[in-house]
């Protein structure tokens, strides 16, 4: 089973993405800051990282640059609210960009192929 | 007294606020301001990490070094998250009375050193020279395989600026439309061939700036560089050909190292006489020739391509917002005068 490291820090929206991608067979684990996410990537193996940008503390993109300073080769996607952070290079970092919506098609669809390409 | 000037060719107003006015060394920036915090860790444009920007379009590299490797001089990437999506241009379309298009364009990020912590201006004059054939470059490429009207090549250094990573970068957007700041110029400068000068008016105007030399900061045998006489900006300079030409992507190998050495001049003084502050730079040319050609015939007579740099040193506020009037603290003629001064520069 795929392991995915979900940082999200709206809680009620991270209880909605963990039971949708649990139910597309997912072992999820959810953290709501970059600390405990830079915590749990040290002390686990994850096949994903999803993390929101607009946090309490680190944002998104400094933890996507920690986690570039520790290793490489996990896919990360940005799930943000904010189409703006586009225009910031660290973003490129991450393997994907996308912003948020009701539907969590595009979501899915892209760990599906960030996950095939692994 | 306040002196209100106008720039010729836009007919932009400006107010030259000499009351208000400090010392130029007064604008030096804060040394050091600028923190490169993502430098610590991670840089998507440093060598080892090309895997994490799109496949390459364009690099100068060193014998037998494989594209998407280390080993590039100058690497030029689409933008991983683009603006406006690539394409060619779309059409335009009508909702009620108003217009609107898909948001098509081309948008590419020249990536101008693989070393991290140079600046452009600290880059030498030969390599300056090898950028700018990049931009003329995929100048030509874009118009001639994309056909978008107009292709805006431009810098933007320091956070204030709007960069977002200090690693040393220039970024290339094709429009499907002219930008309005662009036909604002062409038109003032085609109205003034017509109906005052004959010739174009930047060639007049460049003549003037030559004769007195009060605002001249710097020339060789291809380029000047000036402050506007209507600057909006403290301490606004602008690079021009001193030979007549609409067209950058015209310009020849020798152009480029004349031009390298006139961009590496005014950055070395904007980072030696002012403390390296954050700067916007952009170049503006005619647009696509086969645009260009039916929608503005003879603009290869009347309009004249060149480099604006504008150090941010003050902030554009209500008013200048409000009225499209800028109010600049330091006359351009105090600014040339004080950017003039001879510098230890390196070619």
């Amino acid at each position: 089973m795929k392991k995915i490291l979900l940082v999200e820090d709206e809680k009620m929206l991270s209880l909605l993405y963990e039971e949708e991608l649990t139910k597309e067979g997912y072992e999820v684990a959810v953290v709501h800051d970059a600390d405990s996410a830079m915590e749990k990537v040290k002390s686990e193996k994850f096949d994903l990282i999803i993390t929101d940008i607009r946090m309490p503390g680190k944002d998104g993109i400094e933890l996507i640059a920690s986690i570039m300073g520790m290793r490489k080769d996990i896919p990360i996607i940005i799930n943000t609210a904010y189409q703006s952070y586009k225009d910031d290079f660290m973003t490129w970092a991450a393997d994907a960009y996308i912003t948020k919506s009701s539907s969590l098609n595009e979501l899915k669809e892209t760990i599906k192929e960030l996950l095939k390409e692994k | 007294m306040p002196e209100l000037r106008k720039d010729i060719v836009t007919g932009r107003w400006v107010i030259i606020s000499t009351e208000r006015s400090k010392r130029p060394d007064d604008f030096r920036a804060p040394e050091f301001a600028e923190i490169k915090k993502e430098s610590l860790t991670f840089c998507p444009f440093c060598p080892g990490n090309e895997s994490k920007t799109p496949p390459e379009v364009f690099s100068v590299r060193e014998k037998h070094s494989a594209p998407d490797q280390p080993g590039w001089k100058i690497r030029v990437v689409p933008n991983k998250f683009p603006a406006l999506q690539p394409g060619p241009p779309p059409p335009k379309k009508l909702k009620g009375v108003y217009q609107w298009m898909e948001g098509v364009g081309v948008h590419e990020v020249i990536i101008e050193t693989p070393d991290h912590h140079q600046e452009m201006s600290d880059l030498t004059t030969k390599h300056l020279a090898k950028i700018i054939r990049v931009f003329r470059l995929r100048t030509i490429h874009i118009e001639e395989q994309f056909h978008h009207k107009y292709v805006q090549i431009f810098k933007n250094k320091g956070k204030e600026a709007g960069a977002s990573l200090s690693h040393p970068h220039s970024q290339i957007i094709a429009t499907p439309i002219v930008p309005k700041r662009i036909k604002e110029e062409i038109y003032g400068a085609e109205r003034l061939f017509r109906n005052h000068f004959r010739e174009c008016a930047f060639c007049r105007m460049l003549k003037e700036e030559l004769g007195s030399s009060e605002r001249l900061i710097y020339q060789n045998a291809r380029f000047a560089v000036l402050a506007p006489f209507a600057s909006r900006f403290p301490f606004e300079m602008a690079i021009f050909p001193l030979e007549h030409s609409a067209f950058f992507r015209k310009i020849t190998d020798e152009d480029c190292t004349d031009l390298a050495e006139a961009l590496k001049q005014a950055l070395a003084r904007l980072k030696l006489q002012l403390s390296n502050p954050a700067f916007n730079l952009v170049f503006h040319q005619a647009p696509n020739p086969q645009v260009s050609d039916k929608a503005w015939p003879g603009i290869d007579s009347y309009y004249h391509w060149h480099i604006e740099l504008m150090p941010i040193l003050t902030k554009v506020a209500g008013f200048e917002l409000g009225t499209g009037f800028y109010i600049n603290p330091v006359p351009p003629e105090v600014a040339a005068e004080f950017l003039r001064k001879e510098l230890p520069v390196k070619s």
